[in-house]
This record gives C-alpha cells, sequence and structure tokens, in this order.
C-alpha cells in the first residue's frame, strides 16, 4: 500500500477511529490521539502485509486495540473512580462532551470489557467481529458484553 | 445477544464528533515523515553494515592465505612453538603449531578488521547527520 493510499483510507477511518479511543481512555482526548496516532504508524509499517481488502476499518481497530493495551499495561493504572473523576475533569477531557457520566461509568470496567463494549454499542460489531479485532473467543466476548452492560447499567442507573 | 437499547442509545447520542480532523492528519503526516527519514536511515546503516562485513570477509581471507603461505613456506620440521612438559594435548598443540597460528592470526584478522571498518563506518554516518 502507498503511503498516498493510506493516508486516503485513514483520512476516512480517523473519526471512528479515534471515537474509539476516545472512549476506551473514557474522554481524555489527548491520550486517544496519541495511542490513535501511535496505532496509525504501526498500522502504516505493517501496510506492506495488509491484505484485507474491504476491511481497513477492523484491522485498524485491531492494530488500535492492541496499541491500547499496551499502553496500559505501560501505565499500570489503578485509579479509583474518584481519581478518574479528577482526571476527566481536570485534563483535556472532551469538552464538548456534556454527560461525562459515561465515561466515568466505563472507566470502572477492566480495558477488555471497555474495548468489547465500545466496538458492540458505540461501532455497532458483532460478537464474531469483536472476537477477530480483540483476538479472544466469542465465549469470552460474550461474557465480556454481559459483565460490562451489568456493571454499565448499575452504575449508571439504567 | 441482544443489544440494550437503553445503553445502546446512551453511547450513540454521545457519539463523540471531532472538528481538529486536519490538525490530526498534519500531525500523522509529520510522525510518517519522521518515520520514513528512520527508515531509510536504517536501510542505509545496515547497507554499509554489509558491505563492510563483505569487504572484511574478504580481506580476512586473503590475508589468512598470506599468512598460512608465509608459514607454510618457513621449514616444515622446525615446529614453531614447543612446551617444556610433554602430554598429549600440548604433543598435539606443538605438532600442529604452525596450522593453529595460521588459524589464530586470521581470525585475528578479521576480527581486528571488522572492527576497523566498523568504526570508520560509524565516523562517516556522524559526518553526514552533523552536515544536516
Amino acid at each position: 500500500m502507498t503511503r498516498e493510499g493510506f493516508i486516503e483510507l485513514v483520512e476516512r477511518e480517523q473519526e471512528a477511529l479515534r471515537g474509539f479511543l476516545l472512549y476506551l481512555c473514557c474522554g481524555n482526548k489527548d491520550e486517544a490521539d496519541d495511542i490513535a496516532q501511535d496505532a496509525l504508524v504501526k498500522a502504516y509499517l505493517s501496510s506492506a502485509g495488509y491484505q484485507e481488502k474491504g476491511r481497513f476499518r477492523s484491522w485498524l481497530f485491531k492494530i488500535a486495540h492492541n496499541t491500547f493495551l499496551n499502553h496500559k499495561a505501560s501505565l499500570r493504572y489503578t485509579e479509583s473512580i474518584e481519581e478518574a473523576r479528577e482526571l476527566v475533569s481536570s485534563t483535556a477531557a472532551d469538552a464538548s462532551f456534556e454527560h461525562q457520566d459515561l465515561y466515568l461509568a466505563l472507566r470502572t470496567l477492566p480495558p477488555k470489557e471497555r474495548s468489547a463494549i465500545t466496538l458492540f454499542y458505540l461501532n455497532g460489531y458483532n460478537i464474531k467481529e469483536i472476537a477477530t479485532i480483540t483476538e479472544a473467543s466469542e465465549d469470552a466476548v460474550k461474557k465480556q458484553l454481559s459483565r460490562g452492560r451489568d456493571q454499565l447499567k448499575e452504575k449508571l442507573k439504567l | 445477544m441482544n443489544k440494550d437499547k437503553a445503553l445502546e442509545d446512551l453511547f450513540l447520542a454521545q457519539k463523540p464528533q471531532f472538528d481538529d480532523r486536519e490538525a490530526f492528519m498534519a500531525s500523522l503526516n509529520k510522525r510518517l515523515d519522521a518515520v520514513e527519514y528512520i527508515k531509510q536511515h536504517q536501510e542505509a546503516t545496515i547497507r554499509r553494515y554489509k558491505m563492510a562485513l563483505v569487504v572484511a570477509f574478504v580481506v580476512g581471507i586473503i590475508s589468512g592465505a598470506v599468512t598460512i603461505a608465509f608459514l607454510l613456506s618457513t621449514p616444515a620440521e622446525v615446529p614453531l612453538f614447543t612446551f617444556q612438559v610433554e602430554t598429549g594435548i600440548l604433543s598435539w598443540l606443538a605438532a600442529n603449531s604452525r596450522l593453529l597460528t595460521a588459524t589464530a592470526l586470521s581470525l585475528l584478522i578479521t576480527f581486528g578488521l571488522i572492527s576497523i571498518i566498523g568504526n570508520i563506518q560509524d565516523i562517516r554516518s556522524m559526518r553526514v547527520e552533523k552536515s544536516f
């Protein structure tokens, strides 16, 4: 894939990718964009081996998901919900975002559950596609979705 | 698995919008430029090191051949070194002293050449970086 071709595809997919990562980072836009840039550089470097024609978005999401997990592992996040509240309110969180409750509730989920929930509800992927993106079994994804949904509903009082 | 309607509506209602798309792409392009530069630099370095290795290998073989020829041209019945103590291994070493010396010298010459050429390459690449 040429650089021009890659840029063209990224221009089309950047909003979905950044949205996905913004949710994974619970509204921390700077962190989400940083991970998005890292993921895109990784994608560019491995774009020579990209062969899944027409599934660029899934491929990109897979790289972004792995980059996010690596990022989390390197930071060893241990913040509690209170710390999360402080972070969201004090850093460059998505300013246009009115309801931070969802971000705060998402922050209480483990990263893998957060990914599964975001891909399912925000991006509209089905269980099989989520399993491919997150490199987990379909049963594992089902459990993550079920646990995540119950936890979110409880936190958000839905 | 069915979607929870309330949760889905919440996610979709809060779908993030980005008004800095161009700035994001400009930043990405800058990173890709840096990546391209590093890639080119790495490829050039690898090419230089490969060439240096080939040169060192050829020069090492020639030097080794010359050394062996020199050693073989000296009187064969006189060993290059002997030992005061007579044991099996020391006798074998003394008997093959010419061949062993030739091999050791060839290896030394090869490693020396690799090191010298590597250092020269490093110095040259430093010069190129400075001129930027």
